[in-house]
């Protein structure tokens, strides 16, 4: 541009190339009593009275130190059975809670549901089956399978006994749809931050979003966050362990490979496995065992991990009849895998899959990433804290030991657990107890009136 | 007409039609029970039948130059033979009751026994000589051994192989259809040693009694010095040429506690008793896979089963201590062999979510580390930890080739 414009001119200029651009959309809703020329062809205007963000409780410095003082924080909501995190054992406890008859209000970081399914990218459902094949997977978890079988295009290769593979466009969307539908109070882009703790009892959590600092009160809370960050907000005892920090990618155009040319030469590594998009494939990506609760490492990493699948599909670009494959996206959330493990009432362990036992207070059964074992069932009390009361866990923060991690943490399981979380906490709403005084057989009933299996 | 077939002869006539009726009633039991032994694999029974031969008995202890457990039952039997020659083969040896109805009916079929050298002593002589230097040659030529043997048949799993490992002793009662009493009178060491050591036995009391002193040669002791001599000798030089630095590298995959190769291929008796005792069925004869004279030893596969850190049965059932008895508390510390990765095959090189060969180790020696340069994670084995009992290859879900394979030390 030649010369600088000022505010109205560049104002204008916009409006005459908007009014050009979509004519017919500017003259069927034409903004009423609004100089047209003035417009930039959309609507804006200042909100009355700042409620949002009162900056009463600003951080301050004293003697070097950052102080946050005491404030009060406003009540966004009040609920029975408050679940933090979206995931697939967040989506599917808020679910249960909600049909077992509890009050239920759902929490996400992000914008969507779904998790690391659907934000991380790990398309692939693997653990709902053992040996034999059979599947071990039912319930609400099962449900949503059920739900995007009927969409075309949402998932692929669901047959017995093989691991399918779901469009995470379709799982935010079929989640979406079930949670509205189950008339659950939702809130995204909240990410919760602190717990509120009264003695020894969760009353809710804090939450930090746009809208600042607020409060949820609630009977029982479900920490569905995966790290464990609202049990250990409240004081329950954990183990953080570190595990491997990855992130998943897609790429495309494996369709339009030149097949003669890519066949005669070597083969790319790292092709990833095919998804239902025709010619995307999703590349799961391990990376290194770090802390993945530290935020440096996971800066470190998101960088890390971008630049080698950048490189790496240009790399597999170079290869003869590899030339438009591209990398269509990288997966907006870090494929953290095991952060903060719960100290729980019992655990999950690797010595009683091998022994197959039999917990009396089973409230699901676990599958393997390839059918290679037998069925492993997950006790209540792993979802129990020891001290802290009116929360528990669900997800792949469950009380584990190092050798079940691994299953525990995959996305079947992670429904299972949802699932048994959810039911406990509506019972525990409904009974007027703690979550570690629920009535197990009444619980194991309701499990099963909604299709859970439970061995 | 040999010496035992003379004897037995007299024996007969002294002694009257009661006397030989209480004696097969004597021998049958004898069987009876020894098959009840060997059949009892799984509580460590069935080493003590093979365990009775003095012959097997002298033959690892100058081999192995451990004092097993196992060698002092042989014990009351090697003095018995001293004070009444072939007393062990008239009354005990359930091998001898199947032979002797072998030759009954080669007998009956017109057959006349073998005009031939003892081989027997030949075999004894050659196998102690061997055993000097660590190598037992002929020891899996032991009567009692053969007849566990044949209890291969009893086991669980693999008939074929099972069919193929009575073949020796199939031949051994085969000899005795075509020539009646061949193996108890002429190749049978066990008998060839009862011979010797009562001749043995004899010239010492005459020596006592007279109070001469020993001279080679007298009494018809020279041959047999001779022979001794020889065979020990001949024994000896075979065992040497066996040992010389020839490629004893492609040794298979062994039960844990066995001795070293080619140590095991002179000392193993191929009875079978370890294929039987494995819980989870991994033990199994060597088909020829690995050359004539690994024949029959017990070689391990992890198909479908691993070595259990809980288990010791094969090395509880072992009469010749080719396999060396172990403790829960020293398995862990024995090493049948190392795991090898096939990063071409690994799931892990495709950066799949896997971790089952870490999961089901034991003694948990494998960790996943990341490579920077592959930007993937390689499992890493701890070759302190590791004991080679092929739990990963089991667990490794890949096919139709695992990604971690234990494959022996020396390889």
């Amino acid at each position: 541009m030649g010369k600088p414009m000022n505010r109205r001119e560049c104002l204008r200029a916009l409006g005459v190339s908007g009014l050009a651009g979509g004519l017919g959309l500017a003259l069927s809703r034409p903004a009423p009593g609004q100089d047209v020329g003035e417009s930039s062809g959309f609507q804006s205007s200042v909100i009355a009275g700042n409620k949002v963000r009162q900056n009463a409780g600003h951080a301050i410095l004293v003697d070097g130190k950052v102080i946050q003082p005491r404030r009060e924080l406003p009540i966004l909501h009040r609920t029975d059975v408050l679940v933090v995190g979206g995931g697939p054992a967040g989506v599917v406890a808020a679910i249960a809670a909600k049909r077992a008859g509890a009050d239920v209000t759902l929490v996400e970081r992000y914008g969507h549901f779904g998790g690391l399914w659907s934000g991380g990218l790990v398309l692939l459902v693997i653990g709902h089956i053992v040996k034999g094949g059979k599947q071990v997977c039912q319930g609400i978890g099962e449900e949503i399978m059920r739900r995007l079988d009927k969409i075309d295009g949402a998932i692929i290769d669901r047959r017995p006994g093989v691991n399918p593979t779901a469009d995470a466009e379709a799982v935010k969307y079929v989640m979406l749809e079930m949670v509205e539908e189950a008339g659950i109070d939702v809130f995204l882009h909240c990410w919760g931050v602190d717990a509120i703790v009264d003695g020894n009892a969760v009353r809710g959590a804090v939450f930090e979003s746009k809208s600042g600092r607020q409060a949820i009160l609630a009977e029982v809370a479900v920490d569905a966050t995966g790290d464990g960050d609202l049990f250990a907000a409240a004081g329950a005892g954990f183990e953080h362990r570190s595990h491997n920090v990855g992130l998943v990618s897609r790429i495309g155009n494996l369709d339009r490979l030149d097949k003669a040319r890519a066949q005669a030469g070597p083969k790319p590594r790292r092709l990833g496995l095919h998804t239902p998009v025709a010619g995307v494939n999703w590349v799961n990506l391990t990376g290194p065992e770090v802390d993945g609760l530290d935020v440096r490492t996971l800066t470190r990493m998101e960088m890390n991990h971008r630049k080698f699948i950048w490189r790496n599909i240009q790399n597999t670009r170079k290869m003869p009849g590899y030339e438009q494959v591209y990398l269509v996206e990288t997966a907006p959330q870090l494929g953290v895998r095991i952060t903060r493990v719960l100290n729980g009432l019992s655990r999950v362990r690797l010595s009683d899959l091998k022994a197959a036992t039999r917990f009396a207070d089973v409230v699901g059964v676990g599958g393997s990433s390839n059918g290679t074992h037998g069925e492993w069932q997950i006790p209540y009390g792993a979802l129990v804290p020891t001290k802290v009361d009116n929360i528990l866990a669900a997800g792949r923060c469950i009380s584990t030991d190092m050798g079940m991690a691994d299953l525990v943490r995959l996305i079947p399981n992670c429904f299972v657990t949802g699932h048994a979380a959810g039911v406990a906490a509506a019972l525990a709403v409904q009974d007027g107890c703690c979550p570690r005084d629920v009535d197990v057989p009444r619980m194991q009933k309701i499990l099963k009136q909604q299709e859970a299996y439970l061995g | 007409m040999s010496n035992s077939a003379e004897s037995s002869e007299r024996y007969g006539a002294m002694q009257g039609e009661d006397r030989h009726l209480i004696r097969w009633l004597v021998r049958g039991v004898c069987l009876i029970v020894s098959a009840i032994l060997v059949l009892s694999a799984a509580n460590g029974w069935s080493a003590v039948v093979p365990a009775l031969s003095p012959f097997l008995a002298a033959a690892s202890l100058l081999a192995t130059g451990t004092v097993h457990a196992l060698i002092w039952v042989a014990l009351p039997v090697a003095c018995m033979v001293l004070l009444r020659p072939r007393w062990f083969c008239r009354w005990i040896c359930p091998l001898g009751l199947c032979a002797d109805g072998v030759s009954y009916l080669g007998r009956r079929w017109g057959r006349r026994p073998m005009k031939s050298t003892q081989l027997g002593q030949w075999i004894v002589w050659l196998t102690l000589g061997g055993a000097c230097l660590g190598l037992p040659l002929l020891l899996w030529l032991d009567p009692l051994a053969l007849f566990t043997s044949l209890f291969r048949l009893a086991g669980p799993r693999s008939a074929s192989a099972a069919w193929i490992g009575i073949i020796p002793v199939s031949i051994a009662l085969l000899l005795n259809l075509v020539w009646p009493q061949a193996w108890c009178g002429r190749i049978c060491p066990l008998g060839a040693l009862q011979n010797l050591l009562s001749r043995l036995a004899k010239c010492l009391l005459r020596i006592v009694r007279r109070g001469d002193s020993f001279r080679p040669g007298s009494d018809g002791t020279g041959p047999l010095a001779r022979r001794a001599v020889l065979g020990v000798m001949a024994g000896a030089a075979s065992a040497w040429v066996v040992r010389s630095p020839r490629a004893w590298a492609a040794h298979p995959l062994r039960p844990p506690g066995a001795l070293e190769e080619p140590e095991l291929l002179g000392v193993c008796v191929r009875c079978g008793n370890c294929v039987r005792a494995c819980p989870t069925a991994i033990i199994e004869p060597d088909l020829g896979g690995h050359g004539l004279a690994s024949l029959l030893t017990p070689v391990l596969h992890f198909q479908d089963g691993y070595c259990r850190e809980d288990c010791t049965a094969c090395t509880r059932v072992c009469p010749s201590g080719a396999l060396s008895r172990l403790s829960v508390r020293e398995k862990p510390h024995m090493r049948i062999g190392l795991p090898r990765v096939d990063m071409n095959v690994c799931l892990l090189a495709e950066d799949r979510e896997c971790a089952e060969c870490s999961r089901w180790c034991p003694y948990g020696a494998i960790r996943y580390v990341f490579s920077e340069i592959e930007y993937t994670l390689i499992p890493w084995i701890d070759p302190e930890k590791c004991t080679g009992c092929g739990a990963c290859e089991v667990a490794c879900p890949t096919s139709p080739k695992k990604a971690i394979v234990v494959v022996p030390h020396s390889v």
